[in-house]
């Protein structure tokens, strides 16, 4: 189709030398200077647009020349093509230093939206956006020229917003939400009236105006949206289909709180989304602030489209918009609940239904990824947290499935149930580990009914850890699971964090058995716990059964270190009336008891045989984390004095230096005396260790926490000044 | 958010005796993408380059189709009525294009091949791509029209406004639009198309 003609055209508009473009432009300026520039001024300007387009290199046009396709392009009395024109070449050539454009002043909507176009294509060296932006937001707060609308404004801020969100203020986009939010409400119901064009001397026949309907044929018994139907739209249903059209960007840049901190003492979010939905009603919504009208009212609107979009339209094509309609409507419902979480059980319910309705439609497909999105962030993080966990394993289980299809079908008979089997693949046939599979390799979520032997299975497993699947499966692992918490950081609530948390501790002995695997999956979970612990302090109260029970089995050290210690950690930091008023003082020495006999039994003279040998750093933690007890509960402090002054025979027993190295030994020998020595000064141990619960309140104490070894320093030298000093 | 449109010409098949380089026949960019040089002559050619970039890789994904659909590409246009043709059976399709490579941030490219032309939409990858298709089918048959893309000669070069005042109602300032069918009507009667069926 772009024939041989059109080739050589091109060619030559490529190969057109300066001198000549020089005279032909001064022929097009002599016409654009004229009386009326015509048809023959548009021809010369599309010329022109085309040599400016062929080449990659700028072609250079007169300064003055650029400056008249200015003058000309915001002049009222130029014809609206030849306006159109000047735009284009401008902006093909842009960025233009010689660019005298200004908006300030223009009041006309199709000007401001063309002249627009032209200054966005500068790449904002000058802070062109902003100035835009600006502009199109007093015009549209301002009244607008006679037979004008926002209509042809509303684009330009949409691409102002893209290019640069911080061009407005909060005053402005608080003005045009409102605006916005009743142009997406209340748009006419009524259809749209042609204006009778019978001429002077014919009657006009004034039709009522009928009501929209909907893309089934149906009357419209609700508000107007961009899948209603009629013959004819009026300007406020323009306006309807615009506002819509850019509304996820502009909820997505301005419709969330700036700075908004995840509260501590918010209930579970279900209490609170039911308290907000009995105050918040459609007549009363108008009083609240723009942005969270502005939320109401887009809900509704999504609500709405969601419910229109089942419908069977009477036009095939408009099949496909409701699809795209569905998809963006889901994507709004899911940043509007992640801005304000009390949408998200009204959300829930309706996108159940709505699932239900469409999962088995082949059309509806698409629309399924944005439905699963949003039941990811906002209700199934507990299933999908078991299925990373399990990944590995159901690789391993997927192949041995495949290879057991492809096995010829004498070999595929079950085997004996009493020979236990050797391999997967004898396993796959097992009547015992049958279930099992089926449980790996589910296509319903199903975690209340793990089966207790899913242990056995994962270990017959850990023979194909070798299987280039699995080994790339199980490296991919920890990555996802850190974005899963970083998602879970973003919107999960008190209640969510407690259950990952107690799922945390229950599944981190059972892990597929691979070496490197099991030590990624404790890093990623022992670093989120932390995370966690961090935006929910209150959980170490609440889950204090769970803790105790992981944090005094003494096996936990060995077999999960990272998650040990960060846990333990954990009892020390949060476990503190600051956090939680809860926090009772019986709670507080139960804590102190169990770690301490766990101390006690990692720390003793002759160690048995039984005793595991654990990493210092555990050890380490354990001191600090008693003393961080005791500093709270000062009746402790006697005892754990004693046991730190213990730990000077123990690092120097014949039976513990030959398992630990010599620095580690030191290193908590110097550790154990430094706490001791910050226990003897009660009330600086206090304001160390118990920050109060704006946590990030003084520096001093930020930077305490950060590095306590330092801050024990410190005290030491204080207490043990260097000889040669004598204190004063 | 849209970036860019193209409308483009793939060309002739690699290997192919006497053929046609990929040639891009209007491009309308809706804003610089952060990281993008600023000022000057690099600025601007930094922008023909991405989109000619763009342009190439559709003309390879429109030729690959060809050839796996057994089709050569023949030079004769086919004669048809002067109304917008429906497109749905179109072939289409997108891809992704990775950060740097060559917009600074990555983008994901929704293509139509329009007859022996293509166009393109170049999006934000999280831009409802359902809508992006629709606006492609719809701008694709208008586009044929208005630039008289099937009549020979340079037509398709010399009509920069024709093509303006579609994109003007179809994708303004790059907004794509929730348009029902009657809306797409009253567009169509606001531009003079005279709509199909």
């Amino acid at each position: 189709m772009f024939s041989a003609a059109a080739e050589s055209f091109l060619r030559q508009a490529r190969e057109i030398h300066e001198e000549e473009l020089r005279r032909f432009a001064g022929r097009v300026s002599a016409l654009l200077q004229g009386p009326e520039p015509g048809a023959e001024a548009a021809e010369g300007l599309r010329r022109l647009h085309l040599t400016v387009a062929a080449t990659k290199y700028p072609r250079r046009l007169d300064g003055r020349f650029v400056e008249l396709l200015q003058t000309v392009l915001c002049s009222p009395k130029s014809p609206e093509q030849v306006q159109v024109l000047c735009a284009a070449i401008l902006r093909e050539m842009s960025p233009c230093n010689d660019l005298i454009l200004r908006c300030d002043e223009i009041q006309d909507t199709k000007l401001l939206s063309l002249v627009s176009s032209v200054l966005l294509a500068q790449g904002n060296k000058k802070g062109e956006v902003a100035a835009v932006g600006q502009r199109v937001v007093k015009v549209l707060e301002g009244r607008l020229p006679e037979g004008q609308s926002a209509l042809l404004l509303l684009p330009v801020l949409a691409n102002v917003i893209n290019l640069s969100p911080e061009s407005l203020t909060e005053e402005q986009t608080d003005a045009v939400s409102r605006k916005l939010a009743d142009w997406l409400r209340y748009a006419s119901t009524q259809q749209g009236i042609v204006q009778p064009s019978g001429g002077f001397f014919s009657s006009p026949r004034t039709k009522q105006p009928a009501p929209v309907t909907e893309v089934d044929g149906a009357i419209a018994t609700d508000f107007f949206t961009v899948l209603s139907v009629g013959q004819h739209y009026t300007q406020d249903q323009w306006l309807n289909v615009q506002a819509f059209s850019m509304l996820r960007n502009w909820l997505l840049f301005y419709g969330g709180q700036e700075g908004k901190a995840p509260n501590p003492d918010d209930k579970p979010g279900m209490d609170r989304s039911v308290t907000s939905m009995v105050s918040t009603t459609s007549t009363s919504s108008r009083l609240l602030p723009p942005k969270e009208h502005l939320r109401e009212k887009a809900f509704e609107y999504c609500q709405r489209l969601i419910e229109q979009s089942t419908r069977r339209p009477l036009k095939k094509d408009d099949g496909d918009l409701q699809r795209a309609c569905l998809i963006e409507a889901v994507t709004i419902m899911d940043i509007i609940c992640k801005q304000d979480s009390s949408y998200v059980y009204r959300a829930v319910s309706f996108l159940k239904i709505l699932h239900g309705r469409i999962c088995g439609d082949a059309t509806y497909a698409r629309a399924l990824l944005p439905i699963a999105q949003f039941f990811l962030n906002h209700s199934t993080a507990i299933e999908i947290f078991h299925l990373l966990l399990d990944l590995p394993c159901l690789t391993a289980a997927l192949d041995i499935q495949l290879r057991a299809a492809a096995l010829p079908t004498s070999e595929k008979a079950t085997s004996d149930p009493a020979v236990k089997p050797a391999t997967c693949l004898e396993a796959f046939r097992h009547p015992l580990y049958k279930s099992t599979f089926q449980h790996f390799l589910r296509t319903k979520s199903a975690p209340e009914d793990t089966p207790e032997s899913l242990i056995p299975l994962r270990q017959l497993l850990g023979s194909l850890a070798g299987n280039p699947r699995v080994v790339q499966c199980a490296e991919t692992v920890p990555v996802l699971l850190e974005l899963f918490f970083r998602v879970m950081a973003e919107s999960a609530d008190g209640s969510l964090i407690n259950q990952l948390v107690v799922l945390l501790l229950q599944r981190s002995d059972q892990l597929y058995e691979i070496p490197t695997f099991k030590d990624d999956v404790y890093r990623v979970l022992s670093s989120q716990l932390a995370m966690l612990c961090k935006l929910h302090p209150a959980l170490v109260v609440e889950l204090s059964t769970e803790i105790l029970e992981f944090s005094g089995a003494v096996s936990n050290i060995q077999s999960k270190e990272p998650i040990f210690t960060h846990v333990v950690w954990a009892v020390g930091e949060y476990l503190s009336v600051s956090y939680d008023k809860r926090c009772t003082v019986e709670q507080i020495t139960r804590f102190f008891e169990t770690l301490e006999a766990v101390l006690f039994e990692i720390t003793q003279l002759r160690p048995l045989a039984s005793t595991p040998s654990c990493a210092p750093r555990a050890i380490s933690v354990l001191m600090a984390t008693l003393t961080k007890l005791a500093a709270r509960s000062q009746d402790l402090i006697p005892r754990v004095s004693m046991f730190l002054s213990k730990m000077r025979t123990f690092v120097q027993s014949p039976a513990v230096t030959s398992v630990y190295c010599e620095e580690d030994l030191e290193e908590i020998l110097i550790r154990a005396t430094e706490l001791m020595n910050l226990l003897k000064m009660p009330s600086v141990a206090q304001f160390v260790f118990n920050p109060p619960m704006d946590v990030a309140s003084t520096r001093l104490q930020r930077e305490v926490n950060d590095s306590l070894p330092l801050a024990l320093r410190m005290v030491t030298h204080l207490l043990e000044p260097a000889p040669g000093c004598t204190p004063v | 958010m849209v970036w860019a449109f193209v409308l483009l010409s793939p060309g002739g098949q690699a290997g192919q005796a006497g053929q046609a380089p990929c040639r891009v026949l209007y491009a309308r960019a809706f804003g610089t993408s952060p990281g993008t040089p600023l000022g000057g002559p690099r600025q601007r050619l930094r922008r023909k380059e991405q989109l000619l970039v763009v342009a190439r890789q559709v003309a390879s994904q429109c030729q690959l189709l060809q050839s796996s659909l057994g089709r050569l590409s023949s030079p004769q246009l086919p004669q048809l009525p002067d109304e917008p043709v429906s497109l749905q059976d179109a072939p289409g399709g997108l891809f992704q294009m990775p950060p740097g490579d060559p917009f600074p941030d990555r983008v994901t490219v929704v293509w139509l091949s329009v007859l022996a032309l293509a166009c393109a939409l170049v999006c934000d990858p999280q831009e409802n791509l359902s809508l992006a298709e629709i606006t492609l089918r719809r701008l694709a048959p208008r586009l044929l029209i208005s630039l008289r893309l099937l009549s020979p000669g340079a037509g398709v070069l010399l009509r920069p406004d024709a093509a303006d005042a579609l994109l003007d109602r179809l994708l303004p300032h790059g907004q794509m639009l929730f348009l029902n069918e009657r809306f797409l009507q009253a567009v169509d009667r606001e531009l003079g198309i005279k709509a199909s069926r």
